[in-house]
């Protein structure tokens, strides 16, 4: 059997540079002593080669630099290696959510904490013995207090945490303090926004790439997959799992696109009455589950009145805090529900996650308004104005004499409760399961020693401690400085749990996909937490006791009052801004590009399938030509 | 860092330069990182150029040493008949096809003689299923399953096999290395 290089040698040696051909070098010395070389033009020719290779390689230099800007870079490759790219999705999506609040408490550092400071240091709790006709209000500790109950007023946000910087409350009535502390929330509503969008239209440009049958190229993926230059066992082996999933998600993707392709009429109708069936039981389960903290919250209040349930503290005990258990309850059993569900509906497995993510995220973030709405209850009366409690200072004075720190609390135990949830999970289940049942024999051990990193569960935790930030952050302004810290620590949290106790997963899903899907979830919670912002800054009048607004009718006539201060001509034009006039035209015009950018999207599609099925012509040409090559040399050789 | 001291001559240097794509000074420098593998009494300069080193002393190179591909690798660039030594040209063909200033024809000539496990100047289904296992890891949990490693070389063959021969041959490779961006940068070992 002939060798390429012994054949190569047979063969007339054709001019050019001898070094460029692949022959060992002693055929290419020999040929390079019997051809004569233009030097200049080599030099010529390398000095071009050498300029176009110093600026691709300073191009990837300054790709790697700004890749190395991203903390805990490393740490997230090594992640995706081991466990999957679902995992890496959960972590960066929590480093995301550490940059956003950091840049909130930035923001509000700048626009709340140093204006109230600029102008002279604010004044202490009211005094115990001043009355208004909207009550008294005396927050922080009274007198010698036990540690036991220090530690509750820390965790509760009671006591002397109540007139801190921490809550509404404290900040003094000064108009120009009011003002910032009305645009810091809006600024930093619009800069979550604009973040999230950003982080979610970029997800979008890599799925539609990655995702799109054309150009998928199995052979691309195999023989440019390997990068030689790695070096060492721990890079390699990290490389190898890397390729091993990515393989594994595009074909299960592509089988299941292959078996969407060839179903028959009546096999698709079979599957969307299937898919409806079960989009219509989820929408059954959930209506039940609202409807039962609905009703157990309304038989709370019944049942606290029978005498039997005065009687025994116990029994008080659980009415007290039935639509919590009720709560508790419901998000337990019926997530696993929607994951037996998920499967069935005939998705790629990047897409069961994000249904599944969806249906428990709507299922926890009720919870979190069935609160606010018993808050609100609260305050308002149940929206009577009418009600004797709420008819002198429309609010409830008497039970909250400042409602805006008392959501603010409500927040903050949220957040607090959250964490310490948590904590005691690992501490109590994931390492006690690996460590204990590890030990055991048979199925037990087995069960305990493929533990797998819940993507779904996880990210919805981070979902909804996020929103509950949102909600709290107006009435609260270091709230998102103590997500900052809670973040931090979870991330070493999780990634010490991952490490120790998790095994890696057995399936994974395309990161693209889910980085797409993520943050539009998150976009959900910011939508929810925004309602009941809005509705306390235009509806709900302030505390005549507390707060920057004290006083005022509404937190937000504050930003008319300090139009009407500037100059004519702006105060023109910024009331204009809020007339028909302006909106009517502005709405019309916005869905004129809406509607052209739609049509715009449409005719790109059919350019996109047009130029789809001109590759397939051209593929279908090379293989036509190939045959007639092979074709016609095997009729010149029997010639 | 060998303690020899022994330096090429310039006029080697300039010859290595015409010869190789790598230029004279990575010549120096895999000069003594060969010699650096010779035992002590045989790293004299005209001795080096005659040495040859054994594939074992050529794998515990750091830079090849957790290399999936690297038998194969020693094998292509070896001359010897037996295939299981390197001389020292034969380690600057290496690094110079590995280099950045090598063209991606040389490049894809020898990626196809390294993935054709087999020798026979065509790549078949076994050559592919091998492939697809060096990247993926040897062990047993981190290979494809059967029906898988059958879909994924379908697909390949579907894809680059034009004259529908179920081989890959090097005119075909060569084509469906030419449309891929990256295969240049990846396929690149700095000493």
């Amino acid at each position: 059997m002939q060798t390429s290089a012994d054949a190569a040698l047979q063969e007339q040696p054709e001019p050019g540079a001898s070094r460029e051909l692949p022959w060992p070098m002693l055929a290419r010395r020999a040929h390079r002593q019997r051809l004569a070389r233009d030097r200049v033009a080599q030099g010529a020719g390398s000095a071009g080669a050498q300029w176009t290779r110093l600026i691709r390689r300073s191009k990837e230099k300054v790709r790697e630099g700004l890749r190395s800007l991203q903390p805990w870079a490393w740490t997230l490759k090594r992640i995706g290696g081991q466990f999957g790219a679902g995992t890496e999705s959960y972590f960066s999506l929590l480093r995301f959510l550490l940059l956003l609040n950091v840049l909130a408490s930035v923001l509000t550092a700048c626009m709340i904490l140093l204006p109230t400071w600029l102008e002279g240091t604010p004044p202490g709790p009211p005094a115990p013995n001043a009355s208004s006709p909207c009550g008294s209000y005396n927050p922080g500790s009274h007198g010698l207090v036990t540690f036991a109950t220090e530690l509750f007023n820390l965790l509760s946000g009671e006591g002397f945490l109540e007139w801190s910087p921490l809550f509404y409350g404290f900040y003094p009535p000064r108009p120009h303090l009011a003002i910032t502390y009305l645009c810091a929330a809006f600024a930093i509503g619009l800069l979550y926004l604009l973040l999230i969008l950003h982080r979610s239209v970029s997800g979008l440009k890599q799925t539609l790439l990655a995702e799109s049958e054309a150009l998928t190229r199995y052979s691309h993926r195999v023989f440019s997959a390997w990068d030689f230059g790695l070096s060492g066992e721990v890079h390699v082996r990290l490389r190898q799992r890397l390729i091993l999933y990515e393989l594994q998600v595009e074909l299960e993707e592509a089988r299941v696109r292959r078996r969407a392709a060839v179903r028959t009429l009546g096999q698709q109708a079979r599957l969307w009455s299937v898919r409806l069936l079960l989009n219509l039981v989820v929408l059954a389960l959930l209506g039940a589950a609202f409807y039962g903290i609905y009703w157990a919250t309304g038989a709370t209040v019944d049942l606290q009145d029978k005498p039997l349930i005065q009687r025994t503290p116990v029994l008080k005990l659980v009415v007290d805090y039935l639509p919590s258990i009720f709560i508790s309850v419901v998000n337990f059993v019926l997530p696993p529900v929607f994951k037996l569900i998920a499967p069935l509906e005939g998705y790629t497995r990047s897409r069961q996650i994000v249904f599944i993510l969806l249906r428990t995220v709507s299922l926890r973030l009720v919870s979190l308004l069935v609160l606010l709405f018993s808050l609100w209850n609260e305050i308002t009366c149940g929206g009577d104005a009418e009600d004797e409690r709420c008819k002198t200072c429309d609010y409830n004075y008497k039970e909250l004499p400042c409602w805006e720190t008392r959501m603010g609390q409500e927040m903050y135990k949220l957040l607090l409760f959250d964490l310490l949830t948590g904590l005691a999970v690992i501490l109590l289940y994931q390492f006690p399961r690996k460590l204990l049942c590890g030990l055991c024999p048979g199925v037990l051990g087995r069960f305990a020693r493929t533990q797998e990193f819940q993507v779904p569960d996880e990210v919805l935790g981070l979902i909804y401690a996020q929103t509950v930030v949102w909600v709290g952050s107006f009435f609260c302004p270091l709230l998102p400085l103590l997500n900052t810290v809670k973040f931090l620590l979870l991330f070493y949290l999780k990634k010490i749990t991952l490490f120790s106790t998790c095994s890696p997963a057995s399936r994974t899903f395309r990161a693209s996909t889910v980085n797409f899907f993520f943050p539009l979830v998150l976009l959900l919670g910011l939508a929810i937490s925004a309602v009941p912002v809005l509705y306390s800054i235009f509806l709900i009048p302030p505390s005549k006791l507390c707060g920057p607004f004290r006083g005022q009718s509404s937190i937000w006539v504050v930003i008319p009052a300090s139009i009407r201060e500037l100059p004519q001509t702006a105060q023109n034009v910024l009331f204009f801004l809020g007339t028909q006039a302006f909106a009517v035209p502005l709405l019309l015009i916005s869905s004129i590009l809406m509607a052209y950018t739609v049509a715009l999207a449409n005719s790109y599609g059919r350019l996109i399938s047009e130029l789809k099925r001109q590759i397939q012509t051209e593929a279908q040409n090379k293989v036509f030509l190939a045959q007639r090559a092979v074709a016609l040399s095997s009729a010149d050789r029997t010639l | 860092m060998g303690g020899s001291g022994s330096r090429l001559s310039k006029e080697l240097l300039a010859e290595y330069q015409g010869s190789t794509l790598t230029g004279s000074l990575p010549s120096a420098r895999a000069h003594r990182r060969f010699c650096e593998l010779l035992p002590q009494e045989h790293r004299s300069v005209e001795e080096s150029l005659q040495a040859r080193v054994s594939l074992e002393q050529i794998l515990s190179l750091p830079e090849l040493k957790a290399n999936p591909f690297k038998e194969r690798i020693c094998k292509v660039f070896s001359t010897s008949p037996s295939r299981d030594s390197l001389s020292f040209e034969d380690f600057l063909d290496l690094l110079s096809v590995f280099s950045d200033t090598a063209t991606p024809d040389i490049k894809s000539h020898y990626a196809f003689r390294i993935f054709d496990f087999d020798d026979d100047g065509t790549l078949n289904r076994e050559d592919l299923s091998q492939l697809v296992n060096c990247l993926t890891g040897e062990s047993e949990d981190t290979r494809l399953s059967a029906s898988e490693m059958k879909q994924l070389i379908d697909n390949i063959l579907e894809e680059s096999d034009i004259d529908r021969d179920g081989t890959i041959n090097l005119s075909e490779f060569q084509h469906v290395i030419s449309r891929s961006p990256d295969f240049a940068s990846s396929f690149k070992i700095v000493l």
